[in-house]
């Protein structure tokens, strides 16, 4: 009796396992500061909806390296790189109840983050924060502009 | 019986999710064997192994975030020794020769955007910090013919930073056991601020030992020549979906290989000599320059913003 019990008991956890898994499918949280949701899965591609690091997407598919979602009653393609299936939490926005299984969670600004940068600086290592913070401002292009420029060059826009 | 399967799918699933994940042999075995129970199918057991693969790489991989703030700080100490060039309109055109074929890479954004920087140095050199920030020395600019030629050197920096070769120049015990840290950190929100429970200064440790590793990979010791290769071969392929002469790639290649005796810091030191790398290129891809005629309005930009 109590061996059926086991199997009985086992093999609910490993449908859940397995359950759980299939649950990757469907959300994706968006791993970048900002990006945007795409017409076609191609980046120089219109843009159909923003998006902000943390937000939670329904993955419908994906396919060299797009992923075709929807987002606030909008479709489009975000490229692969930009979502993950471990859900983003932003400082904040927590009820302050995290699942137990909490493997998959990443709690945003933590690790790595600005504040270990400014303990950083203080260590004085010869770092120019002052100019990254410059380069950040004045090194940047946005795909509108590169799909032009790429155009007038005669290149794959 | 349903003892003997229950303790058989347990065990199995178990090392699916530790181990299995990172040995294929294993998991071809365990497969089989979940498979033959006829209580599951295959997809299910891929599905397992993938929920296992995800489990190990969340606790031994650094977050986008996590990956920014480290190429912020390499980026700083960088640019500490070379300075950046102001000269607004070089940026531009810079940043849309690179956005071009970042674009087309499989990592288009990263978590705070590609920014590609000319720093002030006459040095012959180009390298790339995580999370996407590229420096091209204005020594190494003066010596490309044309905007191809600098496509496909921002092209090579791209490939490093998709296939995260400069965090993977960290992966040591101390990121490995901070980061542990911080995924047990996230299964509780009553955590620091440091999202762990090592303290502040011993992150700022782990971190500063990160960000020395790598900007010793950069400036001294280099890439692994396979990893060299591997940024030549997938730049070459960047250009072509861009649009660019992929040959320009070994255009590069012959410029550096002409000014090899009169420099051997920057790029010379930190990567393999470059008639190595122009054989295993063409070994890896066939060139067809015939493909490729240059219209005459990206020569005429090139020769306007960059001579």
């Amino acid at each position: 009796m109590h061996q059926i019990r086991y199997y009985y008991l086992f093999l609910l956890g490993f449908m859940l396992l397995v359950a759980r898994s299939d649950a990757y499918a469907e959300n994706m949280w968006v791993q970048v500061r900002e990006s945007v949701i795409r017409a076609k899965p191609v980046f120089f591609s219109a843009a159909v909806a923003s998006v902000k690091y943390g937000d939670a997407v329904s993955r419908e598919s994906e396919d060299a390296g797009w992923v075709k979602v929807s987002f606030r009653g909008k479709g489009g393609f975000l490229p692969s790189s930009t979502v993950t299936p471990a859900k983003i939490i932003l400082s904040g926005r927590s009820s302050g109840k995290i699942m137990a299984d909490a493997s998959d969670v990443v709690l945003a600004g933590k690790g790595f983050s600005k504040e270990v940068e400014e303990s950083y600086k203080r260590t004085g290592s010869g770092v120019r924060y002052d100019l990254v913070d410059r380069i950040e401002k004045q090194c940047r292009s946005n795909p509108t502009e590169v799909k032009a420029f790429m155009v007038q060059g005669g290149l794959n826009g | 019986m349903g003892s003997l399967i229950g303790r058989s799918l347990s065990l199995l699933c178990l090392s699916a999710c530790i181990a299995g994940c990172s040995n294929p042999a294993l998991k071809n075995l365990t497969s089989t064997i979940l498979a033959q129970t006829g209580y599951v199918n295959e997809s299910q057991v891929d599905g397992v192994f993938n929920a296992g693969e995800g489990l190990v790489k969340s606790q031994t991989a650094l977050t986008t975030e996590q990956e920014y703030y480290l190429g912020r700080a390499v980026s700083a100490k960088l640019l500490a020794t070379f300075p950046p060039s102001s000269q607004s309109s070089l940026l531009s055109y810079v940043n849309k020769v690179g956005g071009a074929v970042a674009g087309v890479s499989d990592v288009p954004e990263t978590f705070g955007g590609y920014h590609f920087v000319i720093v002030e140095s006459s040095q012959i050199n180009a390298m790339s910090a995580p999370g996407g920030y590229v420096f091209v020395s204005s020594g190494f600019l003066k010596l490309l013919p044309d905007e191809d030629s600098l496509a496909a050197v921002l092209a090579h920096e791209v490939a490093h930073v998709v296939k995260r070769h400069g965090v993977n120049a960290i992966s040591n015990g101390a990121l490995f056991s901070a980061l542990g840290e911080f995924t047990k950190a996230s299964a509780s929100i009553a955590v620091s601020n440091t999202g762990s429970s090592l303290p502040l200064s011993e992150i700022t440790d782990v971190f500063g030992d990160s960000v020395s590793g790598i900007t010793d990979k950069l400036l001294t010791s280099g890439f692994d020549r396979s990893q060299e290769y591997e940024a030549d071969l997938y730049a070459a392929n960047l250009l072509v979906k861009a649009g660019y002469n992929p040959s320009a790639l070994v255009k590069v290649l012959e410029i550096l290989k002409q000014h090899t005796s009169s420099d051997e810091s920057g790029w010379y030191a930190t990567h393999p000599h470059p008639e190595d790398r122009i054989d295993e290129l063409e070994d890896e891809m066939k060139f067809n320059t015939a493909l490729y005629d240059t219209p005459a309005a990206r020569k005429t930009r090139f020769a306007s913003v960059v001579r």
